[in-house]
């Protein structure tokens, strides 16, 4: 709301219904909109329609409900609708443990729609830290005209802490036509990528669809059109990637040991970064604070210095793929993997941190 | 006090996550760091309830408890899952009903359950008179900042009931000791 939230539609579902819950009381005593849907699908489309009507509009879900959002992430990507999708994670497939924490969807929040699409997704580890990137989430939904989802999992979700908050936060609103309302082209990019943005109703020509469309707004099959739109989507973000990543660096800078974490076991990483310092190993950590755009490059520079990397996630290994893509053969890696609803425990990546370091002397 | 560890794990009803985030909030009142998380089964009543809270003076990493420090029992079921996982040097408060074992001397037995049914009629109350028995029995926060966080965290036409119950908790500790 800090953000300039005004509507939300979800279904509520484990462990993210909190966000609802808060929602229903807070949105409609401030002006707002809160609309519970049927069901999930029905959830973004809301959100959607409510976007293209003007307001800053969100959701938020857990596990099959993000399933299925999968197809009107693609809808919002293709008609370029801003809008945040809160997806806290918890174990599956499926149904799953509906109550146990998980980060089984970090490739589905990256490619989970169908076809190729941009993706901007926020990784927070802590409460404040939510906070924080849920406004960041709205402004670059604004700036870049696309769904951005904030990623975390069940423990992140349903942890008490004490926060301190800014007292005022920097708000993106999406940028308006200048032009008049006969020449306004509803999708012709400005140099940075993104098209201007009407609200429906405000007078401009208006035509939405999730086809491969022109400037106008109009389905084509013309390749050339088709190309230069999906092209634009993808470099509208990964043109400005630098300036969206965000990594969060602990003790690197004699580490020769390092642990690649996100959300919940980048808190666990650090505690245990902590104490084995304390036990005079050389270790340190780097947390994504956006996962995608991927941060290569800050992960390409923690390879080139430590002799271990240890990718450290709650998930059967999905993104250590990431993180060799970026290593390259700079440095050992080593996968540290849990799927069965138990979170990494510091005491875990201890003995992880352990054995490198002993696997080090020896070699 | 680098980092302290509570778990306070009973079943479903018993007030286990409402007792975690007042104590939490207790800290917090008296100037330090806290975390609180809550675990539970898909069940919205019975099934097994835990809640794990950190306090630190300093900033906190992982917000469950990894090595528990002290573990507060308040079902059979939780002392037979959590009991086990103890390290030597962790302490145990138990209610009474649970297990008649106190041959550990870190090992405390209250009767929580019993004293929280005769003062809620119910199984309520039960989470905040393990609250009273804590504070007394290890001091972690203030008697004062846990009546604030326990006035403000329950329902209002509870809250009499809540704050007898934690007194009666600390009243536990004195005719043991």
């Amino acid at each position: 709301m800090a953000a300039g939230c005004t509507f939300f539609g979800g279904y509520p579902i484990t462990p993210s219904s909190g966000i609802a819950e808060q929602m229903v009381r807070s949105l409609p005593g401030a002006g707002g909109v809160f609309v519970q849907m049927e069901d999930e699908i029905a959830s973004l489309a809301a959100v959607i329609g409510a976007s293209l009507a003007g307001s800053k509009a969100m959701t938020a879900t857990s596990g099959p409900g993000f399933s299925l959002m999968q197809e009107h992430i693609g809808y919002a990507a293709m008609a370029e609708v801003p809008c945040v999708i809160v997806n806290v994670m918890r174990g599956g497939p499926s149904t799953g443990l509906p109550t146990s924490p998980s980060q089984g969807d970090v490739m589905q929040a990256r490619w989970g729609t169908h076809g190729d699409h941009p993706a901007i997704v926020l990784a927070p580890s802590s409460v404040g830290e939510v906070y924080d990137l849920t406004v960041k989430a709205f402004n670059l939904a604004e700036r870049f005209r696309t769904p951005v989802i904030v990623l975390y999992d069940e423990i992140v979700g349903h942890t008490r802490e004490s926060v301190t908050l800014s007292p005022s936060v920097e708000v993106v609103d999406r940028v308006a036509p200048d032009a008049g309302l006969q020449n306004f082209l509803p999708k012709a990019a400005q140099a940075n990528g993104v098209p201007p943005m009407s609200g429906f109703g405000d007078g401009y020509r208006f035509h939405v669809t999730g086809l491969a469309h022109d400037e106008r707004g109009f389905p084509t099959e013309d390749a050339e059109v088709a190309g230069d739109l999906i092209t634009r989507l993808h470099t509208k973000v990964e043109d400005h990637a630098d300036e969206i990543t965000d990594v969060e660096t602990f003790m690197m800078d004699d580490a020769d040991i390092a642990i690649f974490a996100i959300g919940i076991v980048g808190r666990s990483a650090r505690e245990a970064v902590g104490q084995a310092r304390a036990a005079g190993a050389k270790v340190g950590l780097i947390r994504p604070v956006t996962l995608w755009p991927f941060p290569s490059a800050e992960v390409a520079a923690v390879a080139e210095q430590v002799d271990t990397l240890i990718v450290a996630e709650m998930n059967l290994g999905q993104m250590i793929g990431e993180v060799e893509r970026a290593a390259g053969q700079r440095t050992h890696i080593v996968s540290h993997l849990r799927a069965d609803g138990e979170p990494i425990t510091p005491s875990a990546l201890l003995d992880v941190i352990e054995s490198s370091s002993r696997s080090e002397e020896g070699s | 006090m680098g980092r302290s560890e509570i778990r306070i794990a009973g079943a479903g009803g018993q007030g286990v996550v409402t007792a975690g985030r007042i104590l939490a909030e207790a800290a917090i009142l008296c100037g330090r760091q806290a975390t609180h998380s809550q675990v539970y089964g898909p069940q919205s009543r019975g099934g097994a309830s835990r809640s794990d809270i950190v306090i630190a003076t300093e900033q906190i990493g992982f917000p469950l408890a990894d090595r528990v420090d002290l573990l507060i029992v308040l079902s059979g079921e939780a002392y037979e899952k959590y009991e086990p996982e103890l390290g030597d040097d962790s302490r145990l408060i138990v209610d009474s009903g649970c297990t008649t074992d106190s041959s550990n001397n870190t090992t405390a037995l209250f009767p929580v359950v019993e004293t929280a049914r005769s003062i809620s009629g119910g199984l309520l109350a039960t989470g905040v008179v393990a609250l009273g028995v804590l504070q007394r029995f290890t001091e972690v926060v203030e008697a004062d900042a846990l009546r604030s966080a326990v006035a403000r965290r329950v329902p209002p036409k509870h809250r009499d009931m809540n704050l007898k119950a934690l007194e009666a908790g600390m009243d536990l500790v004195c005719v043991a000791s």
